[in-house]
């Protein structure tokens, strides 16, 4: 139905003209830290988790996770692996500082090998409801010209002597576009809970 | 809803350059984050990137601290005296190919009116045992207000084509 007019004393009379079509609303200005997709681990476990079909429309990716794993004991187990577009050849590289339990440094590094770090790691029976957490920064993941590079700052605790903190790095030496990114836990298998938020970064 | 999370300003080299710089940076932003995935070009093993603010290259304005990983070995240091703010080592000519470094700076509280103080994450990644891991907290002994940012080669070399920036502002509401 069309309005062909408005006549005095409707409820269209009186009312604040503006001369723009904000009408006093702010500009809608979108972040460039968008949600891409989220992954939560159910009830039976998982012992991967797969982001696919990564769209391209981002400069940079982050994926921010909490991690439990299952484990006969109580343990911080360290970290899981990382491996993009289902590449299961020795094409990666990683690097990691840590230190462990309070009063141990130390770092790794490995060439040539099927997959990179991962998420950190905790489990067992007498850490109830801790997770390790991680974030996850790969850069230029569309870029063509570059090998890509992943930083990660990851740590757990869980109340118990066994403690992990790392700064670690990983290299895909391709240089496809990421479509996908498979997180595989080191120990045992992902819990109930357990998540992954992968974001585009503008 | 406020946008909290805003790129300012981005940087891609198309050719070789010595540097690459942010200004007119704004004041309407908390915090800023800088993103940077760099490589030179000299036939080095690593060269350092150096950050200077409001193009200060004093070398004895910046301090800081240093937690690192080289290989398999650790340590700590004071990494001064540069022409700017230590931040990184970073892929060179001598590395694999195309392999470009990861480098995160956080800068909190940019245009406020005490001295400036940032964080830095880095990894140089390389196919072999020798590659860094790194972690930096500096000081920037100067209470201005951050209108420009420079990022260099301590020893002039370029960042290669490819090597990219960009300038993020963090709003706190």
């Amino acid at each position: 139905m069309a309005i062909t007019s408005i006549k005095t004393g409707s409820s269209f009379t009186n009312l604040k003209k503006y001369n723009d079509f904000l009408a006093g609303n702010t500009a809608f200005d979108p972040s460039n830290y968008v949600s891409i997709s989220t992954v939560t681990v159910g009830s039976g476990g998982s012992s991967s988790v797969t982001f696919s079909s990564i769209p391209s429309t981002y400069t940079h990716l982050q994926i921010r996770g909490i991690t439990r794993v299952t484990y006969g004991s109580a343990s911080v187990t360290g970290w899981g692996t990382t491996q993009f577009n289902s590449d299961t050849a020795a094409n990666y590289s990683y690097h990691a500082m840590y230190g462990n339990s309070g009063s141990t440094t130390g770092a790794t590094a490995t060439a040539s090998t099927s997959a990179m770090l991962g998420f950190a790691e905790i489990g067992g029976t007498s850490v109830t409801n801790c997770f390790a957490v991680s974030v996850m920064d790969i850069l230029d993941y569309t870029n063509t010209n570059k090998y890509k590079t992943l930083r990660i700052l990851g740590g757990a605790e869980g109340n118990i002597t066994d403690s992990w903190l790392y700064l670690g790095s990983g290299s895909w030496r391709s240089t496809n576009a990421i479509t996908s990114i498979t997180l595989t836990n080191g120990s045992g298998t992902f819990t109930q809970y357990s998540s992954f938020a992968l974001y585009g970064i503008k | 809803m406020p946008t909290t999370y805003k790129l300012i300003s981005k940087v891609t080299v198309s050719s070789a350059t010595s540097s690459i710089t942010f200004s007119s940076i704004p004041s309407t932003y908390t915090d800023l984050l800088v993103k940077v995935s760099p490589r030179f070009s000299s036939a080095s093993a690593n060269k350092t990137l150096v950050m200077r603010f409001n193009s200060d290259a004093s070398t004895s304005n910046y301090k800081n601290k240093r937690l690192q990983s080289y290989g398999t070995g650790v340590s700590s240091s004071v990494e001064e005296g540069y022409n700017g703010g230590y931040i990184s080592e970073v892929n060179a000519g001598s590395n694999t190919a195309n392999t470009f470094s990861n480098v995160e700076i956080y800068i909190p509280n940019y245009a406020g009116s005490n001295n400036k103080f940032f964080s830095v994450d880095s990894a140089m990644e390389n196919n072999a045992t020798t590659a860094y891991a790194q972690l930096l907290i500096n000081l920037w002994s100067n209470t201005a207000a951050i209108t420009s940012i420079t990022l260099v080669e301590q020893s002039s070399d370029n960042f290669v084509q490819y090597s990219t920036a960009r300038l993020y502002g963090i709003k706190n509401s």
